[in-house]
């Protein structure tokens, strides 16, 4: 194994310098050119407030937002990872039948600019398709505790369907990468396991369920982490279809209160903090791994 | 043989099933008559006004409670109340406002809609509730001296405003020399115009009196009045008498109560709901 070097050499001084100075030199143009009038104040509130009725502090608009984030891309990983591995068998899979349709579908969903399709699928299919299963008359028409249960776990009755819309989108845009991470993964594990297992006296299914599939999730898992983290990122442009997430709120409250900064930063700051403790658990897993070689 | 039969049907069967789920329409929609099934009874069924709107300040905005209050509000309010029904505010991005409409997202658009011809295409409206009028915010060292509308038509001046909007449409129309910057809200295009990358700003009145105000040491309003009168009606999808006629009967009768003028006075001649939202 090749040492790194640890030492702080000049050229690495030079760099920190130049790097402080151009973060400097960019502060003092924000704060001298810019004719911007900073309120820092009025944010807090916007995350949480005092709600007198109940007396409690009860999240508000940015924090529903971030809430409304965490749901739909948590849903996202969730479904997307199943889809992702069963249409990533298919394509594994010995039918050229089933072979086509995966690559249909990931090529399809690759090769369209996530916004498209977005609106696409809000407009055209999404709306057939809840009108079909009923979405919107199946939430309005439960008892209000179970209304409650939905509204908590995934959006409230007036925005139930257009979430669904949302959460469909996005789980076949993500399922589409994930198909192939899940291909490379296994096509990583070399033919003499496959082999090998097969002599054992495996079946085909149980040389992918106890030998293949358990080694390709070690090697999938940082391509997985980086998708995850897109997840979320890419789940701010629902926003166009107005789904109340994390950045729809922050817009809304721009329009309303002028504050376009203080608020991009604020949402800025709440993204990385939903990816970078993401990052920081998918990193322990992956250690994890290393360590036991297994969960 | 077979092989290669199968790896042109794939597609195709998957190709035709997208294309055959996006095609039929929604059971039934084609022989519902207007008579057959009226919105009012509809939205009576279910119980529930679902109202499309989006933020205007003062028109719709949410509150430090993250309740939506303004003008619009009031009046989708009291409408649901006269309608005996619960009102639901679906916000929704102006320029896709339309289209969600069309598409059933919501019952009805509330939100400031100016009545113009080419939306009438798509839409019905009410008979105007109110009326607005554009109005233009100006940077005091970029356009100093413009004091008429026509200072502004000129090659080299930059206006915002935001998209889809009847501003858009009375800037490009008004000014067809000046290039018009579009932006989703008018937070963004108000931003541009302190920044002094553009000229001016066109926004519906109040607005760019309220900013003039607020920002007195760089902003002025080159003109003191409105340059245009617009009327604002509730869009509704085509083809609904019944419910355009409960609308527009509404709408006369609240105006003959001397409600729409208190409540317009309180969101537009008042600022007393200022410490509502910040």
């Amino acid at each position: 194994m090749v040492r790194i070097k640890k030492k702080f050499s000049p050229l690495d001084a030079a760099l920190c310098i130049a790097t402080t100075a151009v973060v400097l030199f960019v502060i003092h143009r924000v704060s001298t050119d810019l004719n911007y009038r900073w309120n820092w104040s009025v944010i807090p509130q916007y995350l949480f407030r005092y709600d007198e009725a109940t007396s409690r502090w009860i999240p508000n608009l940015l924090m529903q937002g971030f809430f409304m984030t965490i749901k739909l891309s948590l849903w996202a990983m969730v479904l997307a990872t199943i889809v992702g591995t069963a249409i990533g068998l298919l394509r594994m899979s010995g039918s050229l039948f089933f072979r086509m349709i995966a690559r249909s579908y990931v090529e399809l969903l690759r090769n369209v600019p996530p916004l498209v399709l977005i609106f696409i699928f809000y407009f055209f299919i999404g709306d057939q398709l809840m009108a079909v299963i009923g979405a919107e008359e199946f939430i309005r028409s439960r008892s209000p505790e179970l209304q409650r249960f939905f509204s908590i776990i995934f959006a409230p009755p007036s925005s139930f369907s257009a979430f669904l819309s949302a959460l469909t989108t996005l789980v076949l845009y993500e399922g589409a990468y994930i198909t192939e991470i899940v291909r490379a993964g296994i096509e990583s594990i070399e033919r003499g396991q496959w082999e090998a297992s097969a002599s054992t006296g495996l079946a085909k299914w149980q040389q992918l369920r106890f030998v293949v599939l358990p080694q390709a999730v070690r090697r999938t898992l940082p391509p997985l982490a980086g998708q995850f983290i897109s997840t979320i990122k890419d789940s701010a442009i629902v926003s166009v279809v107005s789904i109340q997430e994390l950045t729809f709120q922050g817009m809304e409250l721009m329009a309303a209160t002028y504050l376009t900064f203080e608020i991009w930063i604020t949402v800025t700051a709440l993204y990385f903090i939903l990816t970078f403790s993401l990052s920081l658990a998918m990193r322990r897993l992956e250690l994890r791994f290393r360590q036991h070689g297994a969960l | 043989m077979k092989k290669f039969s199968t790896a042109i049907i794939a597609p195709i069967v998957l190709f035709a099933a997208v294309l055959m789920v996006s095609c039929t329409g929604r059971p039934g929609d084609d022989d519902k008559g207007a008579a057959a099934t009226s919105l009012v009874e509809e939205v009576a069924k279910r119980g529930v006004l679902r109202v499309g709107m989006s933020t205007f300040v003062p028109w719709a905005m949410q509150d430090k409670q993250g309740k939506l209050i303004g003008f619009e509000i009031d009046v989708a309010a009291r409408l649901a109340q006269d309608m005996g029904v619960t009102v639901e505010f679906i916000p929704t991005k102006w320029s896709g406002i339309i289209p969600a409409l069309l598409t059933g997202k919501f019952d009805v658009i509330i939100g400031g809609m100016g009545i113009r011809p080419d939306r009438n295409l798509k839409v019905n409206f009410s008979i105007p509730y109110d009326y607005t009028g554009m109005s233009i915010v100006a940077h005091k060292k970029l356009a100093g001296g413009f004091a008429k509308i026509e200072d502004f038509n000129k090659e080299g001046v930059a206006i915002a405003a935001r998209l889809g909007t009847t501003a858009a449409a009375a800037a490009k129309r008004f000014v067809p020399k000046a290039e018009v910057r579009l932006f989703d809200d008018e937070s963004q295009a108000m931003q541009e115009l302190l920044n002094g990358r553009v000229h001016a700003v066109v926004a519906s009145a109040p607005l760019p009196a309220f900013q003039a105000i607020k920002y007195p040491d760089s902003l002025f309003l080159p003109i003191s009045e409105n340059f245009t009168r617009e009327p604002i009606g509730f869009a509704l999808r085509k083809g609904d008498v019944d419910t355009l006629n409960y609308f527009n009967n509404w709408i006369t009768v609240v105006d003959s109560e001397g409600w729409l003028k208190e409540r317009k006075h309180y969101w537009f001649g008042t600022r007393d709901w200022e410490n509502r939202i910040q």
